[in-house]
């Protein structure tokens, strides 16, 4: 029991940074109608951003702010210059991203080295929690996590980029023809799609690895997460990052991590043929 | 000369060369390069098999790596668990590639586009961990290794891959047929059909073209080439493993057929080449060649977002209409 608590618990914490990670690949997804096979990478950099903020000034919490800063910098630079010339054939976008994302992975090889490393968390206590001693690391990630998952909700549906956001998303033309810039629009928003990555990155990187492939696995946990969800709802794919976390963990307590991934994928396909508008569709817009 | 003769003759050099590369090619650049050169005929077999569905039919697969791995596992288990000789291990790479081919297409070809794309990507990551976890039928990461049995043995005579000039003759002829065989697809009424359902799939159901079908026979035909790929690379490398059925391996091949130029014959050929060409000649110097890749296949989207078949078509078409027809007529065409 206690181990099927804290593997649940486990899942809950990292579904919650997958949501992250995800998001922003949702809102890339559906403003720029891109399918962003680098963004796996925007994470793994958030965790080498992470390990050479403590590195170079010792102090580990710098990085949250500095990691989704430079993730901001790199997505508006990468949206100008790489994307923005195809942006209107998709399946470019595709072959641009799996480009982009063999050079984030080489860059970080040749600077970092391609051993991966560890990040001792910045909390080593532990916390007495139903019965079992709990990392309060973990516990502080998640806090984080949905703290940026709030901020990013309010600032989407209270603030004027936000509504403009949700404006071009809508109805490109239109927008356009009441003023709003949409262009500007989508460099923003292929920006803050980076800066979630790297911020969940940064969240991460003390309870994963620190590796150039460590974006592999995590994009087509993201992309089930999109799906899932519902292309274009965005708390539907956060409860479906959740969900799908929560019951790996839960899996895991029975089978191997292996087999876990298996059954989510098993139950991807389901929903892509039943329901391909998603889990959620009709409680969230 | 007019242009269609230059292609004409363009072709005789190639074929030329392909048949003359055992000799040519060891004397000028090393032995080494035979077997590049083969290996870059059985990946655009897989770029083929993209070139297939995303050009022709409109679906873009992200997941062409399970029916090349399928393709592989079908041959070694063949030969290293059934004991089968080399044509029926090859045969039964192919047919379990296309069987799995036509039970995920069941499925999948009944979404389009975004959903597509995710689909396959899904169903290859579902064997992909399925043969990890099965180590005793797949081996796992590790693979399965084998013996090479003789492909032709008659009477006295004996030949197998291990003659390099006879596994680079035979890989030359296999991928010559199946890039014939597309030729003559496209050109017959259902590679027509293909092409209607890709331009506007409404349309085509409404002229009376079973839109579900004619994606599901795409969908097999690629998995065929994909298992001609698969056996063929089993039987090039004596193994088979589950690493070659991650996603992505079929991004590569996605990548190499969209930057050769989607919808054309020998897309998938030229971007495989450049881009295995490329990664051998940089990797012997530099071991950070994936730079190079990523950037070559972001410039080539940016530059020539047709591919470089396309380019050079375009090219093709400009120096034809300046040479011959008046700009009037020329702009009156319509047919691409």
């Amino acid at each position: 029991m206690d181990k099927l608590f804290l593997l649940a618990m486990n899942g809950l914490i990292w579904g919650l940074i997958i949501a992250l990670i995800a998001l922003g690949l949702a809102i890339i997804f559906g403003l720029l109608d891109i399918i962003n096979l680098a963004h796996g990478d925007f994470f793994m950099v958030g965790t080498v951003l992470a390990w050479a903020t403590l590195q170079s000034t010792g102090s580990f919490w710098l990085a949250f702010i500095a990691a989704p800063l430079i993730g901001f910098i790199l997505g508006a630079l990468i949206q100008r210059i790489v994307i923005q010339p195809i942006r209107n054939v998709a399946a470019l976008s595709i072959v641009a991203t799996f480009g982009l994302s063999l050079i984030l992975q080489e860059s970080v090889r040749i600077t970092y080295g391609p051993t991966p490393g560890r990040i001792l968390p910045p909390i080593q206590s532990t916390i007495h929690l139903f019965g079992v001693d709990y990392e309060a690391y973990r516990l502080f990630a998640a806090a984080v996590a949905i703290l940026a998952l709030g901020g990013f909700f309010v600032f989407l549906q209270h603030t004027k980029l936000g509504t403009w956001m949700r404006a071009v998303r809508h109805d490109r033309e239109t927008a356009i023809a009441m003023g709003i810039p949409a262009g500007r629009v989508c460099v923003l928003t292929f920006a803050i799609g980076f800066a979630l990555a790297a911020l969940g990155g940064v969240v991460a990187a003390p309870i994963t690895t620190v590796d150039f492939r460590g974006g592999v696995d995590i994009l087509p946990f993201c992309f089930m997460a999109v799906i899932i969800g519902g292309l274009g709802n965005l708390p539907g794919t956060v409860a479906a990052a959740v969900l799908l976390a929560v019951l790996e963990g839960i899996m895991q307590s029975v089978a191997d991590p292996t087999v876990a991934r298996i059954a989510s994928l098993v139950l991807m396909s389901a929903v892509l043929l039943l329901r391909p508008q998603g889990l959620f569709k009709g409680l969230a817009r | 000369m007019s242009v269609s003769a230059i292609e004409r003759c363009l072709w005789a050099l190639l074929a030329a060369f392909m048949i003359a590369v055992p000799w040519i090619v060891p004397a000028l650049v090393g032995s080494f390069w035979v077997s590049v050169i083969a290996e870059i005929l059985i990946w655009s077999l897989l770029a083929a098999s993209v070139n297939l569905l995303f050009g022709y039919v409109g679906l873009l697969s992200f997941g062409q790596a399970l029916y090349f791995g399928f393709g592989m596992y079908g041959v070694a288990i063949g030969v290293e668990d059934l004991g089968l000789s080399f044509w029926p291990a090859f045969g039964l790479g192919i047919m379990a590639a296309m069987a799995m081919a036509l039970v995920t297409g069941i499925f999948a070809v009944r979404l389009t586009w975004h959903y597509f794309a995710i689909i396959t990507v899904v169903f290859s990551l579902i064997f992909y961990f399925l043969a990890l976890t099965n180590k005793w039928l797949t081996g796992g990461d590790d693979g399965i290794n084998f013996t090479l049995p003789p492909t032709i043995n008659i009477g006295g005579l004996s030949k197998s891959f291990t003659d390099p000039s006879f596994q680079y003759f035979f890989i030359l002829c296999t991928a010559a047929l199946c890039f014939w065989l597309m030729h003559r697809l496209f050109r017959s009424p259902l590679g027509k059909a293909f092409l209607a359902v890709r331009d506007n799939d409404v349309r085509a159901s409404l002229i009376g073209l079973n839109v579900y079908l004619l994606r599901l026979i795409a969908f097999v035909l690629a998995g065929f080439l994909a298992g001609v790929a698969g056996g063929l690379f089993a039987f090039f490398g004596r193994y088979a493993s589950a690493s070659y059925m991650f996603y992505h391996v079929s991004g590569e091949a996605v990548v190499w057929a969209i930057v050769g130029g989607a919808a054309t014959l020998l897309g998938p050929i030229v971007g495989t080449t450049l881009f295995i060409i490329v990664r051998e000649i940089v990797s012997t110097h530099w071991e950070h060649h994936s730079l190079i890749v990523g950037t070559v296949a972001i410039l080539v989207v940016m530059f020539a977002p047709k591919g470089v078949v396309g380019l050079w078509n375009d090219w093709i078409a400009r120096i034809a209409e300046r040479g011959s027809a008046p700009a009037g007529a020329a702009k009156l065409r319509t047919e691409p």
